[in-house]
């Protein structure tokens, strides 16, 4: 009776039923310890502890950092010094001028970031609605270019810098087609205007593909006949665009628009890949900032790191509220 | 004006043939129906006509005019969709309007087709609700109302009611009756109700697997049917059906009893449960075994087999005293029966 194949399957299951033997034994001596609602406590420990270890006692070593100066890694060596840290990064002699900033990077990365986020999120924006209305449409391949417009996002960002960095680079690919094309080559990650350019263009290359899939989305649930109703009544396609798809579209460009929010303030791993935050801190960003006062500059200073990271949270704070009340509005108007 | 013409309409999807040429002509002011079983081509073909759908071949034509090629914007004709299709976001007043604002017409005069067209249906105090404020019938009648703004030449419909409950689509068939007595515009009505199609017609285009199959009148229809398919679809009960063979001009129904016919070899002779009464004790009569009984009051409905097995309904006036599992002795009048060739198509 017992075949090759039930042998087989033995001997694949066994280590997993010698595991629910192990834990067999504790788990009826808890449940007749604590009764059946305490079981649940078991289930639920796993999480909670994965939870607790990686984002609850961070969160409150975060703030417990902020508090306490000096270069010492260990909470215990660290002296109290209240809110100097944040003092530290506020403060400023002349508020209209940022060299006089005491952390005049903190600033720098604080404005970097500012005018990337209104670059990117503009462009994200834009390209990902424009993509998405194309790819609604029935056009040849549409199932081929859904796929590559979202492969990117599948992509570590530590390989999508890589890949631009090759691109861009003194001697990259870039370079090498525009000298082939007789054109004179450009030292693209070393001028200030084209590394931010190259910021924004990458990220928002490798991000799209997410935020064309959220509008696309929005778009086919958007009912055919409302756009045959449309078209017997002889209405304009910009019409059609402006008083049928976009009122419609709403709540899913708010989803995306404060998505993109989050993750432009956030912006880091591909573009400390890229551009290292160069040249020079044209390109340098908050959470780069954050990374190189806690753990890269040399005079170290985690009070500081997690003093700008709080201030950071907060701002992410409000963007995930802003987000939150959004789509519950989108959820509670919604018509369809 | 409102004519419509149509010519060697065909239509395939991906190969697959749904319509197989079409030949119609709707005269200006008429109401017609298209009627079939679901999945037969109509809407399919009335979105030909409105110009959403292209003919694969054949013409179309407006007043005269070959629209084949033409958009469905420039066509002037209005449409009411079996969803409804009304602008979700929209005000019942924007959706009304919308349209209109896609013409250069004034505010004013818009405001004033509006109102006029919301007088006329009576939706006056809905005016600035959204669609999802708003019950089935009353959106409806806005989904009515954004076609009758637009004044077209011809309204085309697929299957309007169908999204309401049996009452509100009575009154609101009586509804779109009164319409069209008033507006005089052709209309195109698509259903697979035939009660609807009897009721509301000028004339009714009955269509099955995307070929017509009669074009009349409704009581044409009802006492002319062309073939079996005809027969059997208009008219509730179904029409009963008997299979039987002619020889010399005389064919047999089960039970023995004699009736003359037109043609030769095998037919199938049709009468309407209407059409059958209890037959005089000694005249000779269609016999059958009561199976069911439903006794409604003004009339009676009854299931019964006759000799040779074959399901029959007869329905009877007031209430006459019968059991189920007694013998039914009917009889009808010789020219109220129906009867077909071999081919399904009528004899005589
Ligand atoms: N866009 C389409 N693509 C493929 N087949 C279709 C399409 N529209 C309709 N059909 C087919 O054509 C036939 C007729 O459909 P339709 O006109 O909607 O029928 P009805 O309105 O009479 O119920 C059906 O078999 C349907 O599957
Ligand atoms: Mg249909």
């Amino acid at each position: 009776m017992a075949g090759l194949g039930d042998l087989l399957g033995r001997a694949v299951l066994w280590p997993f039923v010698l595991l629910a033997r192990l834990i067999d034994l504790p788990l009826r001596v808890w449940q007749r310890w604590t009764g059946i609602g305490g079981m649940a406590a078991v289930f639920l420990a796993p999480t909670l502890l994965i939870f607790g270890v990686f984002v609850l006692v961070p969160l409150g070593l975060n703030f417990a950092y902020a508090m306490t100066g000096g270069t010492g890694i260990l909470l215990g060596e660290r002296p109290f010094v209240g809110f100097e840290q944040y003092g530290r990064l506020l403060e400023c002699e002349d508020y209209t001028r940022r060299l006089t900033c005491r952390e005049d990077q903190f600033w720098t990365a604080v404005g970097n970031t500012g005018v990337f986020v209104i670059f990117q999120v503009t462009l994200m924006v834009a390209v990902s609605l424009i993509t998405a209305l194309i790819l609604n449409r029935n056009i040849r391949g549409r199932g081929f270019f859904r796929a590559v417009f979202f492969f990117p996002v599948l992509l570590s960002p530590v390989v999508v810098g890589l890949i631009w960095r090759w691109i861009l680079q003194r001697q990259g690919l870039l370079n090498l087609i525009m000298v082939n094309l007789g054109l004179d080559p450009q030292v693209w990650l070393n001028d200030r205007f084209y590394a931010f350019a190259a910021t924004i263009g990458v990220s928002t290359w490798a991000h799209m593909g997410f935020y064309t899939l959220i509008l696309l989305a929005g778009l086919q649930a958007i009912p055919r006949d409302l756009y045959e109703a449309a078209e017997m009544d002889a209405t304009p396609p910009t019409r059609v665009f402006r008083r049928i798809t976009l009122p419609l579209l709403a709540p899913n460009l708010a989803v995306v628009l404060v998505l993109a929010l989050i993750r432009g303030v956030q912006i880091f791993d591909e573009v400390y890949v890229l551009t290292g935050g160069g040249p020079g801190t044209s390109t340098l960003f908050l959470t780069q900032y954050i990374y190189e006062a806690g753990f890269a500059s040399i005079l170290r200073n985690p009070g500081l790191a997690a003093a700008a990271s709080i201030l950071m949270g907060a701002v992410l704070v409000v963007l995930t509220l802003l987000q939150l009340w959004l789509s519950r509005r989108a959820e509670g108007g919604r018509v369809r | 004006m409102g004519q419509i013409t149509l010519r060697g309409i065909r239509k395939s999807f991906s190969g697959v043939d749904v319509i197989h040429g079409i030949d119609l002509t709707i005269a200006d002011g008429e109401l017609a129906v298209f009627v079939g079983p679901s999945g037969c081509g109509k809407s399919t073909l009335l979105r030909m006509i409105a110009g959403l759908d292209r003919p694969t071949t054949g013409t179309i034509e407006i007043d005269g005019q070959d629209v084949t090629r033409t958009s469905a914007a420039e066509r002037g004709l209005a449409m009411v969709f079996q969803s409804y299709a009304l602008y979700p976001h929209m005000t019942v007043r924007q959706n009304l309007s919308f349209g209109l604002e896609n013409t250069r017409m004034p505010k004013n005069d818009i405001t004033a087709r509006v109102d006029d067209a919301g007088r006329m249906l009576e939706i006056m105090d809905l005016m600035d609700r959204r669609p999802t404020q708003l019950s089935g019938g009353q959106r409806q009648r806005v989904a009515i109302g954004r076609a009758i703004v637009r004044n077209p030449t011809a309204f085309l419909l697929d299957e309007p009611l169908s999204n309401l409950d049996a009452e509100l689509r009575g009154s609101m068939r009586a509804e779109l009756a009164g319409l069209h007595d008033r507006l005089k515009t052709t209309m195109i009505y698509v259903t697979h109700d035939q009660i609807e199609a009897m009721t509301l017609a000028d004339k009714i285009v009955v269509l099955r697997k995307g070929v017509i199959e009669q074009v009349d009148t409704p009581l044409g229809l009802y006492n002319r049917p062309q073939n079996l398919f005809v027969a059997g679809f208009i008219g509730a009960p179904n029409m009963n059906f008997f299979n039987a063979v002619a020889v010399d001009g005389q064919a047999e129904l089960p039970g023995g009893l004699r009736v003359a016919v037109p043609g030769n070899g095998p037919v199938t002779i049709g009468i309407r449960p209407q059409m059958l009464h209890l037959a005089d004790p000694d005249a000779p009569a269609l016999t059958g075994t009561i199976r069911l009984i439903e006794a409604l009051g003004a009339e009676t409905v009854v299931h019964a087999a006759a000799a040779d097995g074959t399901a029959m309904v007869v329905v009877l006036s007031g209430q006459p005293a019968l059991r189920t599992g007694e013998t039914i002795r009917l009889a009808f009048d010789p020219d109220a029966l129906h009867v077909f060739g071999a081919d399904g198509q009528r004899l005589d």
